[in-house]
């Protein structure tokens, strides 16, 4: 085979014969070790749990962003469970009563499609069914001061690590009325911010996919974990004030006046007729 | 040298009565459409007056064609490259709808339908564009046609800024009122305003004939060549949101017929013709000054005998039948040759390739005892009559700022020879004048005998065939420069477009 690269031609004749059953030998001994190894599926599980899940869920450590897996494979039927850890989005869509219902109680935040295969869904649902726990969440966060929160949140304070601002993605109430991004989730009363623990759980290792890219790499350290929680859950910003509305109706108008003016300066001198002023300017002056 | 062909046009002013049967002409091939129905790719002017659009002569107004900058270049009045891109939204120099007119018929089936009652149906006018009834109308293309409404129109006539208020007021006295046709079509220049203002390249210019076309296809709608058109003679479609144009009646050209204009033209005041001009001199005659801008025009025509221009042209594919026809060309006699037809308004520097035969004009005089009393000698020592530029009602400097850029010895020259072929020829019928009085208004005019009797023939007697010396257009053959001829031979004839089913036996 090198030497077939090496003279940049493909093998030909005998040689191709043994080329491509060296390749059907290869594949079918690959696909076996996937297929094969049901033994290895709960140890695969647990990384996986500890990959994608740990940042909502405990097994028997209580309620975070999403509810304690713990006994969920009696709880729920096998067949719906998979279906759902699958793709949640495509479930919750279908308007599933048992979807719908988890929904609502942790705060309408959606389960994020988690982009699992079939097999690795399998290898979860033997984790789960397998009686481990895993304890609470993770580390205590220490007192957090609203203030610096909110100034790590509009990015007037950097991020020791370097991550980006939360307003640049995030809204929440309390900012003023032009409020943030809206490429994540408004934070308002969030399923996120419902508790110290599910907050820090989620922060430090976010299951979904945007979040996870962006914070892999620069952590939050705890105390801004703890600064951000402390904004985020103040009572002050549990509801966004009506006066808001109409702060972003004025700025509304107050900015359509000055683009108004603008374009009224710059194109002012445009042509607006010439007949019937020329008409009216003669009817002026025969009238003088 | 780059030696280029252009159909070219002279309009006789003195021969135009002002009918409008050029304008029904066109508007009943080309715009009667939907959206049309306000242009007049062909209008017949009053003078002095307004125009259509009313004033379209003031460019500090409607900012078009080109304006000599401090550089000694030519710089597009509208906008340069910045301002160009901040405004292409919105156009700041654009003439409203009242300033053409807006359009509008008559309700005539009412004269059938309406109901037994105690007066007579009328038929009310209808809004072309909105199709509500118009019981005020206050403005139509032709607002001033004989110098209706002289006192609001004409006397805002832009050429009249040029003339002292003494001159003005004169021209108002009775008995002194004068006024002539000034028909318009688009000019074809040869530095168009509008092809430089597009933004989308929608507009250019043939090469084969020098016609201006807008395509209909990539026009996007700025609208920025009717700003930069100086004659306003680009209009905007509203229904069809496209820009459209005079364009010569190109069909009917390229089957050898002149434009329907030109043909209807009942004074036959129209002459259509080839001319050979240098395009290597286009920048240089558009940024002279004023007053040698008609000079700089003329020099740029080539004489189509001279054999280097001949090899010049054919050098640049020009078909020995275009040349043919650039000799016979009635244009090129009136327009180098004799130097008696100049471009209108040639300050606005689009080198337009339509010029004007200037009309001989009506002298003050009055009347005495019940009899047209005139006195004394012109400058020349020519009898009143028929030579004094002096005493003509309408002064010479009005007609320089239309035909000469304000050159007046650039008209009145044009003048001295117009005035030298009438004076030559009642010598000659009605033998009023003196041969001396001949010879000083031959001397004056710059011409002779043979030129007299040639333009004579030509203003007077011209046949069909030199009214127009259509020339073959050669499209089939330009058009292979970007199209295969032969592209769709087999896609023609029975069983085409609608298949055939075979029969079946």
């Amino acid at each position: 085979m090198t030497e077939s690269v090496e003279r940049l031609s493909l093998p030909k004749g005998p040689a191709l014969l043994l080329v491509l059953l060296a390749a059907l030998a290869f594949l079918t001994l690959a696909t076996g070790v996937a297929f094969a190894q049901p033994s290895a599926q709960a140890a695969d599980g647990e990384a996986l749990f500890k990959e994608k899940c740990v940042a909502c869920h405990t097994i028997g450590g209580g309620k975070l962003v999403g509810p304690d897996l713990q006994g969920v494979t009696e709880r729920q039927d096998p067949v719906w469970l998979k279906q759902w850890i699958l793709a949640p989005d495509q479930v919750l869509a279908s308007g599933d009563p048992i979807a719908t219902g988890l929904f609502k109680e942790y705060n309408n935040v959606p389960m994020p499609n988690l982009g699992l295969t079939p097999d690795q869904v399998d290898a979860l649902l033997a984790y789960l069914g397998g009686g481990a726990t895993t304890g609470g969440a993770g580390a205590e966060l220490p007192a957090g001061d609203a203030v610096s929160g909110k100034a790590y949140f509009v990015g007037d304070q950097r991020f020791s690590n370097g991550g980006p601002h939360c307003i640049s993605c995030h809204s929440v109430a309390g900012l003023g009325s032009l409020g943030g991004g809206n490429l994540g989730p408004d934070l308002t009363n969030s399923g996120y911010t419902q508790s110290e623990t599910a907050f820090a759980s989620f922060i430090s290792a976010p299951s979904t996919q945007t979040m996870n890219s962006i914070w892999a790499s620069t952590p939050l350290t705890l105390q801004e974990q703890a600064d951000l929680y402390a904004f985020l859950s103040k009572a002050a910003i549990q509801q966004r004030e009506p006066s808001s509305l109409l702060q972003i109706a004025l700025l509304a108008i107050l900015g359509a006046a000055l683009l108004i003016a603008l374009a009224n300066l710059y194109w002012g001198k445009r042509l607006r007729g010439v007949r019937k002023p020329m008409v009216e300017r003669a009817r002026a002056a025969a009238k003088r | 040298m780059d030696i280029r062909a252009h159909v070219s046009m002279v309009f006789h002013l003195d021969k135009c009565i002002g009918c409008h049967t050029c304008s029904v002409a066109c508007k009943n091939i080309w715009t009667d459409r939907k959206g049309t129905e306000y242009m007049w790719w062909n209008n017949v002017e009053t003078k002095p007056g307004t125009g259509y659009p009313t004033q379209w002569e003031d460019q500090e107004k409607y900012k078009g064609g080109w304006a000599l900058g401090e550089d000694g270049r030519i710089h597009l009045r509208l906008h340069d490259r910045t301002n160009g891109l901040s405004n292409i939204f919105y156009n700041p120099a654009l003439p409203t709808i009242d300033d053409y007119y807006e359009p509008w018929t008559y309700d005539y089936e009412n004269l059938f339908n309406a109901p037994e009652g105690d007066d007579q149906p009328t038929a009310r006018a209808v809004s072309m564009i909105t199709g509500k009834p118009m019981d005020n109308i206050e403005a139509g293309p032709n607002w001033d046609d004989d110098l209706g409404g002289s006192p609001v129109y004409a006397a805002n006539d832009v050429n009249l800024n040029k003339l002292t208020e003494e001159e003005r007021e004169q021209l108002a006295e009775i008995e002194r009122v004068v006024f002539f046709y000034l028909p318009r079509i688009c000019n074809h220049c040869l530095n168009p305003g509008c092809v430089a203002a597009c933004p989308a390249g929608a507009i250019y210019k043939r090469g084969e004939d020098g016609i201006v076309l807008i395509s209909q296809e990539k026009c996007r709608a700025w609208r920025m060549c009717i700003s930069g058109c100086p004659y306003k003679k680009t209009y905007f479609n509203w229904s069809s949101g496209k820009s459209e144009k005079c364009i010569l009646c190109v069909p009917r050209l390229e089957s050898g017929q002149p434009p329907a204009c030109f043909h209807s033209c009942v004074g036959r005041i129209r002459y259509l013709g080839v001319l050979l001009y240098d395009a290597d001199m286009i920048e240089k005659s558009t940024s002279v000054p004023d007053s040698e801008l008609v000079a700089a025009q003329r020099a740029m025509i080539m004489d189509p005998f001279d054999p280097a221009i001949i090899a010049a042209a054919k050098q640049n594919k020009i078909s020995d039948a275009m040349i043919a026809a650039a000799q016979n060309s009635p244009v090129y006699k009136f327009v180098k040759k004799w130097q008696i037809a100049l471009p209108l308004h040639a300050e606005f520097r689009t080198l337009p390739m339509l010029y004007y035969v200037p009309p001989m004009l009506p002298i003050l005089a009055k009347t005495k005892d019940g009899n047209y009393d005139i006195e004394g000698l012109d400058r020349e020592g020519l009898p009143a009559m028929l030579g004094s530029l002096e005493k003509a009602r309408m002064p010479i400097k009005y007609m320089a700022s239309l035909f000469s850029a304000g050159n007046v010895e650039e008209v009145e020259a044009a003048y001295r020879k117009l005035i030298a072929v009438r004076i030559f020829k009642r010598a000659q019928k009605v033998k009023d004048y003196q041969q001396a009085e001949v010879d000083a208004a031959l001397a004056a005019g710059k011409t002779n005998p043979e030129e007299v009797e040639a333009i004579f023939r030509l203003t007077s007697l011209p046949t069909y065939e030199e009214r127009f010396v259509v020339p073959p257009l050669g499209r089939e053959s330009a058009v292979e420069a970007w199209e295969n001829p032969l592209e769709r031979k087999t896609e023609a004839g029975f069983g085409v477009r609608n298949k055939i089913a075979k029969r079946k036996f």
